[in-house]
């Protein structure tokens, strides 16, 4: 089948070893540190996996036991509405700004691109720890200059502030970390797409006098789509699963109150020694982001000409 | 005019806001101790000293840290890059069974959310006996990149035209030597924006750090940054140097870089 597919120019040797040699090291290191631990995840989120197991290796079937625990937990329906509620505000708020800056970078002037360039690649490389704890600085009670700049704007007296004593305003302050720091990532690639455009398309829309709302949705939405999916899913896929941020500021407090599905997974094995039920929440998690992205990996599967 | 005023303006707030807190932090850094926890804000570097970042360097660990994040971050950055090209010769030089299932397998094993995978790798980990060990968290890295720096180096080795190769064979060069000589120089941009991914992954991660590195073999920077804030305070003007001193490689070789990443990135998405 795939060999009908294949493009005349590209050689088709017959039956060969090589292409499977090469690819050897690379199919046992996913096997062994990705695929085997997926396998393994559901078969501990079926076992009686505590500290016990952990010293003497033993473990007792407990069926659907983890699960029922965790649908059964009165946290679950928060946990998982605040994850995707959470997702759903972080991909909103990077892609809207991302698109604003990668559609702005188009149309500024040679100097201010470069300065605008310079910010997003300081904050995207900027390491995730360094970031979040320098985030935690900004919104020091008592000495942050975010509380004193809000408080010099007429916000009332906000310089002891705490951020992280109530879940909302605790979200907040995860929240303008997270955009802060994949908005360049989201950006600089739109703007990539955007400049690989052919300027003749738009020469040839001005010739016919079109608006530059009729350009945008006719040239630049269509030709951005295959980026825009892929910025989309990725975002997707690493905001769900934000866990430093959290669990550096707040650790998932105040009173659970940040806590998303990670943190949940996280404390659930490693703070309570309860590896089965934190594997059970983890394939939960795995379960509603593989729903989140089926449609696009279908799409891309389906596209598979190129592949 | 005033269209283009107005877009200058936001250009300029929207800079202001992004490069606030790296300006902050750098200038944070060369504060003395008593303008660091000062009520109200200094804006420029009036008074700088080099205090923070002596009194950073002077906390335990951080040579034996140093020297682990030193050798995870070349092993990773090696292996994951040697591996990679690799699978993305035999994916794009090659039709063979199954080319295409692994395909599928690598793009659905960069949807796995990672902080999933940390119970089984760490109970994984444990019955290998590399629990706390650097192997154990130089393989887990490398595999954790290896889906991304497969695609892009696919991406890549895509647009090299295969009759370039067929050429120096015509010569008689062997494949090896074609793979030496040909498509290794042409790949090197590819090359390099995988390896600043490799890098930055294993430069960066603090969640596998945290949990495969206990104790006896130190940690990596990542954990001992974070062990700074301690439940009795933080030491903020040592805490936000050590974070410039961590940033530091990171954004020299991202500025040196950044258009090969893009770039990587966009090449796979395009053709999709």
């Amino acid at each position: 089948m795939l060999l009908e597919k294949a493009p005349t120019r590209e050689r088709t040797p017959r039956v060969s070893l090589l292409p499977y040699g090469l690819l050897l090291p690379a199919a046992a290191l996913l096997g062994l540190v990705l695929g085997y631990p997926l396998v393994r995840l559901v078969v501990i989120s079926l076992q009686e996996y505590g500290l016990r197991s952990l010293f003497t290796g033993t473990t007792r079937f407990a069926g659907g036991d983890n699960y029922a625990a965790v649908l059964a937990d009165p946290q679950l329906l928060p946990v998982l509405g605040r994850s995707l509620g959470f997702c759903a505000a972080l991909v909103a708020g990077t892609l809207v700004i991302a698109s604003g800056v990668a559609l702005l970078l188009q149309r500024l002037g040679r100097r201010m691109r470069t300065a605008v360039t310079l910010s997003l690649i300081a904050a995207w490389a900027l390491p995730n720890v360094a970031s979040t704890l320098v985030w935690q600085w900004l919104f020091q009670p008592g000495y942050g200059v975010v509380n004193w700049l809000l408080t010099r704007l007429g916000f009332g007296d906000l310089t002891q502030h705490d951020w992280t004593t109530s879940p909302a305003s605790a979200f907040t302050l995860v929240w303008l970390l997270v955009v802060w720091q994949s908005v360049p990532f989201a950006a600089l690639t739109l703007h990539a797409g955007l400049s690989q455009i052919p300027r003749s398309y738009y020469e040839a829309a001005a010739l016919d006098g079109a608006g530059p709302w009729r350009v945008h949705r006719t040239i630049t939405v269509p030709f951005l789509q295959p980026i825009l999916g892929l910025v989309t899913i990725l975002s997707v896929i690493w905001d769900f699963t934000v866990f430093n941020q959290i669990w550096i500021l707040t650790q998932g407090g105040p009173g659970g109150g940040t806590t998303t599905l990670g943190i949940w997974t996280f404390t659930r094995a490693f703070s309570r020694n309860d590896f089965g039920q934190g594997a059970a929440i983890a394939v939960v998690s795995v379960a509603l982001l593989a729903g989140l992205t089926a449609v696009y990996v279908r799409r891309l599967v389906r596209s598979g000409e190129d592949l | 005019m005033i269209r283009r005023i107005g877009r200058n303006v936001t250009a300029a707030v929207f800079c202001l806001v992004w490069i606030f807190p790296v300006y902050w932090m750098v200038l944070t850094a060369f504060k003395p101790a008593g303008k660091i926890l000062s009520p109200t804000p200094e804006f420029l570097p009036l008074d700088v000293t080099l205090d923070n970042f002596a009194g950073a360097l002077a906390k335990p660990g951080f040579v034996q840290d140093l020297a682990n994040s030193v050798v995870v971050v070349v092993s990773v950055v090696v292996l994951s890059i040697v591996v990679a090209f690799l699978a993305a010769t035999a994916l794009t030089r090659f039709r063979f069974f199954g080319r295409r299932s692994f395909l599928i397998g690598v793009l659905v094993l960069q949807m796995v959310p990672v902080p999933a995978l940390v119970i089984p790798l760490f109970l994984g980990l444990k019955s290998a006996h590399l629990l706390d060990t650097l192997p154990g968290l130089i393989l887990t890295y490398v595999a954790l990149v290896l889906p991304f720096t497969i695609w892009t180096l696919r991406g890549f080795l895509h647009g090299i035209p295969v009759e370039l190769e067929e050429a120096a064979m015509v010569d008689g060069a062997t494949r090896g030597r074609v793979m030496r000589s040909v498509l290794l120089p042409l790949v090197l941009p590819g090359l390099i924006a995988t390896s600043v991914f490799a890098f930055i992954t294993a430069w960066n991660d603090f969640l596998f750090a945290y949990v495969i590195m206990k104790d006896s073999s130190g940690y990596t920077l990542p954990v001992w940054l974070v062990s700074f804030s301690t439940s009795t305070g933080t030491d903020y003007g040592g805490l936000i140097a050590a974070s410039t001193l961590f940033a530091l490689p990171v954004v020299v070789f991202f500025a040196l870089v950044q258009r090969h990443l893009v770039e990587g990135m966009t090449a796979g998405a395009v053709k999709g």
